[in-house]
């Protein structure tokens, strides 16, 4: 039996695990009926002293959806308040109980590990896009010779040369590198002191300059978050800051699972 | 006579080794475009943002998200007919492979 996509997901019945996020826990525990694919009960599977925060489900593929990522994030996030966690991918389905165990019981040094490391970690994310208009605006006022050169394009603007043009052109785009480092430079230098570790991640779209997460100690949440709403004021004029979180460490566990299909 | 035919057939062999060539290299070129789902994430991830930053309304995302959901779709079933892996679906611990 192959795996079928969502949308046929009630012709399949539940005899699968959905697995969210190993805690360090040895007795059952009940998360409440928050699971993906319409509020399934949330609980756990233990094996001494880890276990994995579940729910039943169909044996399928779940396309990461808002809806069902966020229901996935959910899940994640409740059980943060009380456990630190290592979280599985987004959509990691098990055939059965068994094997779920059977992950448990192959992976439990790496994953008693890692829980240890992560202790009171928690992450968070900051986007940082830039106004590309108001940039090159700060540019000219504090770029002489762009400021120069443009002046000269403006007052002959018959005469002005394509070369002239060009010129121009490449500077202020070397410009605007150099200022989308600088500024990323400073931001990550100002949060060193209060993050345990940082990764950058792809930016998305043209408009951004900085796409990072931070693993922060739950002791300097608050310090964090401080220094975060200070930068973003210092930058106010430039930058606009879309900064998310606590969430479980994504970015900063990596365990390679070796996992199989299972046919 | 290998190389002798080679030449006196020329025309006619030579044609047909360049095409099957081109082929080849096209196929390649089709089916890694076929069964890479980067671009398509990068696309939601864009898509994501854009609501964020309300540069389109829940409705907008709605639609564009379940465009982009059956293109992943795509790219899944084509991954499992080249018997590439797929993610998502049923998994289990890898036999034999104790991760210690």
């Amino acid at each position: 039996m192959t795996a079928e996509s969502v949308s046929a997901s009630e012709l399949a019945p539940i005899e699968g695990k959905y697995v969210y996020c190993i805690i360090r826990n040895d007795r059952s525990r009940d998360f409440g009926e928050i699971g993906i694919g319409s509020g399934a009960r949330v609980y756990t599977i233990n094996h001494k002293e880890l276990s994995a925060v579940v729910s039943d489900t169909p044996i399928v593929i779940y396309d990461p959806t808002r809806e069902n990522v966020l229901a996935h994030e959910f899940v994640n996030e409740t059980v943060m308040r009380e456990f630190t966690l290592i979280p599985m991918s987004f959509g990691t389905v098990f055939r059965s109980e068994n094997d779920v165990l059977a992950l448990l019981k192959s992976t439990f040094q790496a994953f008693t590990d890692v829980l240890e490391k992560m202790q009171d970690k928690i992450e968070f994310c900051l986007k940082i896009l830039w106004d590309r208009d108001k940039v090159v605006a700060a540019i000219e006022r504090d770029n002489d010779e762009i400021r120069r050169l443009k002046d000269e394009i403006t007052r002959n603007a018959a005469s002005s040369t394509y070369f002239a043009r060009m010129q121009l052109g490449r500077l202020v785009e070397a410009a605007m590198e150099e200022a989308s480092n600088r500024y990323v430079n400073d931001i990550h230098e100002q949060l060193k002191s209060v993050s345990a570790a940082s990764r950058s991640n792809k930016v998305i779209g043209d408009r951004m300059i900085l796409n990072a997460a931070f693993l922060v100690d739950r002791k300097d949440e608050k310090s964090f978050d401080e220094k975060v709403k200070a930068i973003s004021l210092q930058y106010e004029d430039l930058l606009s800051f879309k900064y998310t979180g606590p969430w479980p460490p994504y970015n900063f566990v990596n365990i390679k699972l070796k996992l199989e299909k299972a046919t | 006579m290998g190389l002798l035919t080679n030449i006196l057939l020329a025309p006619f062999l030579g044609p047909v080794w360049g095409t099957r060539f081109t082929l080849d290299k096209v196929d390649r070129a089709v089916r890694e475009q076929l069964t890479d789902d980067t671009p398509i994430k990068e696309d939601l991830m864009a898509l994501q943002l854009q609501l964020e930053t309300g540069e389109i309304d829940d409705e907008q995302y709605v639609q564009q998200e379940t465009e982009i959901m059956q293109r992943l779709r795509d790219v899944r079933e084509w991954r499992e007919r080249f018997g590439m892996s797929v993610g998502g679906g049923p998994v289990r611990v890898a036999e034999g492979d104790e991760t210690e």
